[in-house]
């Protein structure tokens, strides 16, 4: 449904922020892209979105393709009208409007409005918390609600892709159990297909059928969910298993002996 | 208790011409970041234009009223697009700086078309009156009154309740995240600069009823702009009433402070300087006015 063959951009046409990287989404499945902070994951889903002009972003080389379509030169609002939707790191949204409108705004590709209240009642049902705030300034709610409004505001659009961006950042171990189990059920039931960029690994390889694991600007790894999890050094770096498959203990930490192997 | 009746009274109608000056301020501010201080200018070009087709063509008055607005909302949209749409993503100063540039552009642009006199709009409703309880009100106010009221409730209506008005107020927050949700950002920052002018203009045409259509007045906008910042720069609702509120206390100054004399000092016309008064005070003790909130937050 999206594939990206060796995309390559700049910021402020110096720093070369993405490497040459490719992956693909296919349709119903949940792809994640896992890395630590600055390996490039926000800024490929800000590619991929269209968000450039304001970051300075450029796109050097390679190709965006959605259902088949180059959209690598589209604005914003263009490529969220074909079916693609990102909800964005921190959630942003719009504070000072209500619950509702926030939810009209996400709305806002929908040709046929008589269609908004349907997707509206089939995403409370998902996010029943949210019911019972219609007509509260979003500004004033919790984290956790915050977040689900995002990928709420999201899902009334009626995306054919979802990219999230980071959905656990700065929330409770609990409410973010919760939003994944959310999201997992959305994808087996409704059939999202959605590209789950994160920086906890464990849990997002546990809803995901396949993940790629970013590092400086280039995809490093790649492999179902089931092998990345069976891999030493994904458990070593980022899932923080020893071999022996006991959790770490710090005070044996000697980190600098093991290097990652795919750095020659 | 008459005389006072009859100063609110001219107190609000000069109040909604600044109301309506001041909402363009707010309407572009909000969506474009832009502080637009050719507000006043935009005012000026929908009286020359008004006057141009109700004076010297002699169209009837209320074609020439409309047409002009729809000229000075297809000049809103045509400043976006020839020169704001290129400065996005350019600081603040610069934009300002622009903005005052095309304020000295229009002025010279109007005096070139239609001189540099003092000229009237051929209007139905000036130079006459209508009597209420033994009271004369001059029809002017009345039509000036009553049209900004309609206009402020469509308005507030508008950015409540259609999808329209809240995607402008989403972009005005956040353009980027708007266009995440698939808002066309810069539809939105053209429509932001057409309502802006189109309010303008309508605010230009009463106000050039109640006096005259000279260059000059375009002054009035920089007064609108302290009715602006008394009601936050935010806030639309605050606009309207900094505006009024302005109006009303100018009026009222210019009635009983004129010539007062205290310890030796004589004031002199106060008229002028009651707004530029209000806007340092609102600067010193509450920059972000009356309904203008720092931003939302939770506690």
């Amino acid at each position: 449904m999206l594939s990206i063959t060796n995309l390559e951009t700049t910021y402020n046409d110096i720093v070369l922020s993405l490497k040459g990287i490719s992956l693909e989404v296919p349709a119903g499945r949940i792809v994640s892209l896992l890395g630590g902070n600055g390996a490039g994951k926000t800024t490929t889903i800000n590619t991929i979105s269209g968000i450039r002009n304001s970051v300075n972003l450029k796109i050097e080389t390679g190709n965006i393709l959605f259902d088949g379509r180059e959209i690598s030169h589209q604005e914003p609002h263009d490529i969220v009208t074909s079916g693609l939707m990102q909800v964005p790191e921190g959630r942003r949204i719009f504070a000072e409007l209500t619950v509702e409108e926030n939810l009209k705004i996400g709305s806002y590709t929908l040709k046929d409005r008589s269609h908004f209240q349907e997707h509206c009642h089939r995403v409370y049902e998902y996010f029943p918390i949210l019911a019972q705030r219609t007509n509260q300034l979003a500004g004033y709610m919790s984290g956790g609600e915050q977040q689900m409004l995002a990928i709420a505001r999201a899902l009334v659009a009626n995306p054919e892709l979802i990219m999230l961006d980071e959905p656990s950042l700065g929330l409770a171990p609990l409410v973010v159990q919760e939003i994944f189990s959310i999201i997992h059920r959305f994808n087996r039931e409704q059939g999202y297909t959605i590209l789950l960029v994160e920086q906890n690994a464990n849990l997002a390889l546990s809803i995901s059928d396949y993940g790629y694991i970013m590092e400086n600007g280039k995809i490093v790894m790649e492999g179902t969910s089931e092998e990345l999890r069976k891999d030493k050094d994904i458990r070593e770096f980022y899932l923080g298993i020893s071999e022996s498959g006991k959790r770490k203990s710090y005070r044996n930490i000697k980190h600098y002996k093991r290097r990652k192997r795919w750095l020659s | 208790m008459e005389t006072i009746i009859d100063i609110l009274f001219s107190g609000l109608s000069m109040g909604s011409v600044y109301s309506l000056i001041a909402l363009g301020f707010v309407l572009i501010f909000k969506s474009t970041g832009i502080l637009n201080f050719a507000q006043g200018e935009l005012c000026m070009v929908g009286a020359f234009v008004c006057y141009y087709f109700a004076t010297r063509l002699e169209i009837p008055y209320l074609i020439a009223f409309l047409l002009s607005i729809a000229i000075g909302s297809i000049l809103g949209a045509l400043i976006d697009v020839l020169v704001f749409r290129r400065l996005v993503g350019e600081p603040i100063h610069s934009t300002i700086l622009v903005t005052i540039g095309l304020a000295s552009i229009l002025v010279a642009l109007s005096g070139l078309i239609w001189g540099h006199d003092t000229y009237s709009i051929n209007s139905p409703f000036v130079g006459k009156t209508v009597s209420f309880g033994g009271m004369v009100f001059s029809q002017v106010s009345i039509v000036t009154i009553l049209v900004s009221l309609v206009l402020f409730g469509l308005f507030i209506l508008f950015f409540r309740r259609s999808l329209l008005g809240i995607a402008l107020m989403g972009t005005a927050e956040d353009s980027d995240t708007a266009g995440l949700m698939g808002i066309n950002v810069k539809k939105m920052r053209m429509i932001a600069w057409i309502l802006g002018s189109f309010v303008a203009c309508i605010a230009g045409i009463f106000l050039a009823e109640q006096s005259f259509v000279h260059a000059g007045m375009a002054h009035t906008g920089i007064k609108a702009m302290s009715a602006a910042i008394l009601g936050g720069m935010q806030s639309i609702g605050g606009a309207i009433i900094g505006g009024l509120l302005i109006g009303l206390v100018e009026n009222l100054a210019a009635t009983f402070l004129t010539g007062f004399e205290m310890g030796g000092f004589h004031f002199g016309d106060v008229k002028d300087v009651t707004a530029f008064a209000i806007m340092i005070l609102v600067l010193m003790i509450r920059p972000h006015g009356i309904f203008g909130k720092k931003e939302v937050e939770r506690v």
